[in-house]
């Protein structure tokens, strides 16, 4: 069995910083982290592998190469190979100019499974899954809490999915892709001590625009057909506010305001 | 004649049925239609809102099927050129936009927040980075114009008397997705922080007192909420997170205890009539949006309030 992880890296937008000045995202310095979601498809993956260990998984992404030691970290936690789909004509892509793009890579290689996280942190659209089910023809799911792992075959899948009121079992013909997200809790685990130092640099496997042969407007900027024209921060309505302590004269003063609006 | 389809999720009509205002600010005071499109259900309760709902009926359609609801929805695009195409960002709207947005090659703003125009250019609103920012979108491509919208964010209060017309719609192609709905099991039910008036939230500074905020919230027949941070930690379930990454909500009184009030929280409060908030640093951006800021201990605040509210009853 074959299973294809898309992953995406992510700056921690936990920490991130934004240049209120310039109104422009500081992008020097951010730490970039393997999207939570998608570390639960890895994760995943990783369990179908330790229970039919002749599973081979492939982790896709498109970046920048300098996510190259994050791609060899998970090399060292198990997984058989690492695509990281890199090209100066790709930047700038939007969700559909770069879902064409990881579409075309995986419609050249055998697979099963599609597995991927459901939400990014950063750009948060979703889009990217149920895009390259369009494109590749396969169905797709979202918000997927856990995956049946015993029922888990080659033709198909039962798994889970948490909405606001229900948890819904389906299942689904494979291929298709199915995505997770954090909810489910699948762990990535650490990589070893004795795996620390192996060099896993053959099994990273770098693709380009001369492997895929995108003419330079289909992909990037000019593919695009979405385009981000603003960014700022949302300005609220600053209230004339009235600061208080925690005392007892404070505490009468919120007494009173609730009773006069009928709260209390 | 402008035309806006707007499909009707069935889990919660009323939240197309708001879609309408979105029309509405997209295109000002041009002529418009809107078409609702539903699957497999009537169309009672969007009567009057639209003026005109496309009532598909298909045995084989699973309403839950991506593949085959792109499919239907395609065809009725490319039979009618619609101008825009509108979808609640609902987590069924969230599969079925962008799949519909590749297979009509067009370009979809995801999770819209606002609409505005800027020199008769329309520029779409939806927060990025996990609400840290707000990004103005516009889209570049010939086909329709397509957003899903975020829930509880728009409020339609136009016509809802209008002669709506019913087409029913038998669709040529089907396709099949292969997958079936083995189960269902609702969750406990237990209250919808969007229907409440008083909201008692708790944030990063009351992570260990966060079970005593339902005490005030009793007291102010209340309901309790929490941010993200109480949520990741898992002291309160996603259901009751208020924020960019979980409900948008407009209560008459919101009581934010221990909460920053980072812009992704904020995100999530819409017509908040009052804001209390409570805070060891009244300089929190949550303070700037307050009514009253209490400048002190969450925990002191709660049984001060409780103590005096039970004094003078």
């Amino acid at each position: 069995m074959k299973l294809i992880c898309l992953v995406k890296y992510v700056p921690d937008v936990d920490n991130f910083k934004y240049d209120y000045e310039n109104n422009v995202l500081i992008r020097e310095n951010v730490r970039l982290l393997l999207n939570p979601d998608d570390a639960c498809a890895v994760a995943f993956a990783l369990r179908v592998k330790a229970r039919h260990p002749e599973t081979l998984i492939e982790v896709v992404t498109m970046a920048p190469t300098t996510v190259k030691p994050h791609m060899e970290d998970l090399l060292r936690i198990g997984i058989d190979r690492g695509t990281i789909i890199s090209d100066r004509l790709y930047a700038g892509s939007d969700t559909y100019a770069t879902s064409i793009v990881l579409a075309r890579y995986i419609s050249s290689q055998i697979y099963n499974i599609i597995l991927t996280g459901t939400h990014a942190i950063d750009g948060d659209t979703a889009h990217i899954p149920s895009q390259i089910g369009a494109c590749l023809n396969l169905n797709q799911m979202s918000n997927i809490v856990r995956i049946d792992e015993e029922q888990f075959s080659e033709t198909s899948a039962i798994f889970d999915v948490e909405t606001e009121n229900a948890v819904v079992t389906y299942e689904m013909a494979l291929p298709s892709i199915l995505s997770i997200t954090r909810e489910s809790k699948y762990k990535l685990p650490y990589v070893s001590r004795k795996d620390m130092e192996r060099n896993v640099s053959e099994a990273i496997n770098i693709v380009t625009n001369k492997d895929l042969a995108f003419e330079p407007e289909e992909v990037g900027l000019k593919g695009s057909l979405t385009k981000v024209i603003s960014t700022y921060t949302k300005e609220f309505d600053k209230k004339n506010r009235i600061v208080v302590k925690a005392d007892d004269e404070g505490i009468d003063l919120v007494y009173k305001y609730l009773k006069d609006k009928g709260f209390i | 004649m402008k035309r806006c389809l707007i499909y009707i999720d069935d889990i919660n009509i009323q939240n197309s049925i708001d879609l309408l205002e979105v029309a509405r600010q997209v295109y000002g005071d041009d002529t418009y239609e809107t078409i609702g499109v539903n699957f497999n259900c009537n169309s009672k309760a969007s009567m009057g809102a639209f003026d005109k709902i496309v009532q598909v009926m298909h045995p084989e359609i699973k309403i839950y099927d991506p593949v085959a609801i792109t499919e239907v929805m395609a065809e009725l695009q490319i039979k009618n050129s619609f101008n825009s195409i509108l979808i609640p960002a609902t987590p069924f709207g969230r599969i079925l936009a962008p799949r519909l947005a590749m297979r009509l090659k067009t370009g979809l703003v995801a999770d819209v927040t606002a609409i505005s125009r800027k020199k008769d250019k329309l520029e779409v609103i939806r927060p990025a980075f996990s609400g840290r920012i707000m990004a103005g979108i516009t889209c570049m491509s010939d086909g329709p114009l397509m957003m899903s919208i975020r829930q509880g964010v728009f409020n339609y209060e136009g016509d809802k008397s209008k002669p709506t017309e019913i087409i029913n719609y038998e669709p040529k192609n089907f396709k099949d997705g292969h997958i079936n709905c083995l189960y269902k099991k609702e969750k406990e039910q237990t209250y919808d922080i969007r229907e409440s008036d008083v909201l008692v939230s708790g944030g990063g500074g009351v992570i260990r007192s966060f079970h005593y905020l339902k005490q005030l919230a009793d007291k102010l027949d209340g309901q309790v909420s929490a941010s993200r941070k109480i949520v990741d930690k898992g002291l309160a379930s996603r259901n009751i997170q208020v924020g960019q990454s979980g409900k948008t909500v407009s209560p008459k009184l919101y009581i934010a205890l221990g909460i920053n009030g980072a812009m992704q929280h904020v995100e999530g409060l819409k017509q908040v009539e009052n804001i209390i908030s409570v805070n060891i640093n009244s300089s929190a951006p949550i303070c700037s949006l307050s009514d009253i800021v209490v400048e002190g201990d969450a925990m002191t605040f709660i049984e001060k309030l409780v103590e005096k509210i039970e004094e003078t009853s």
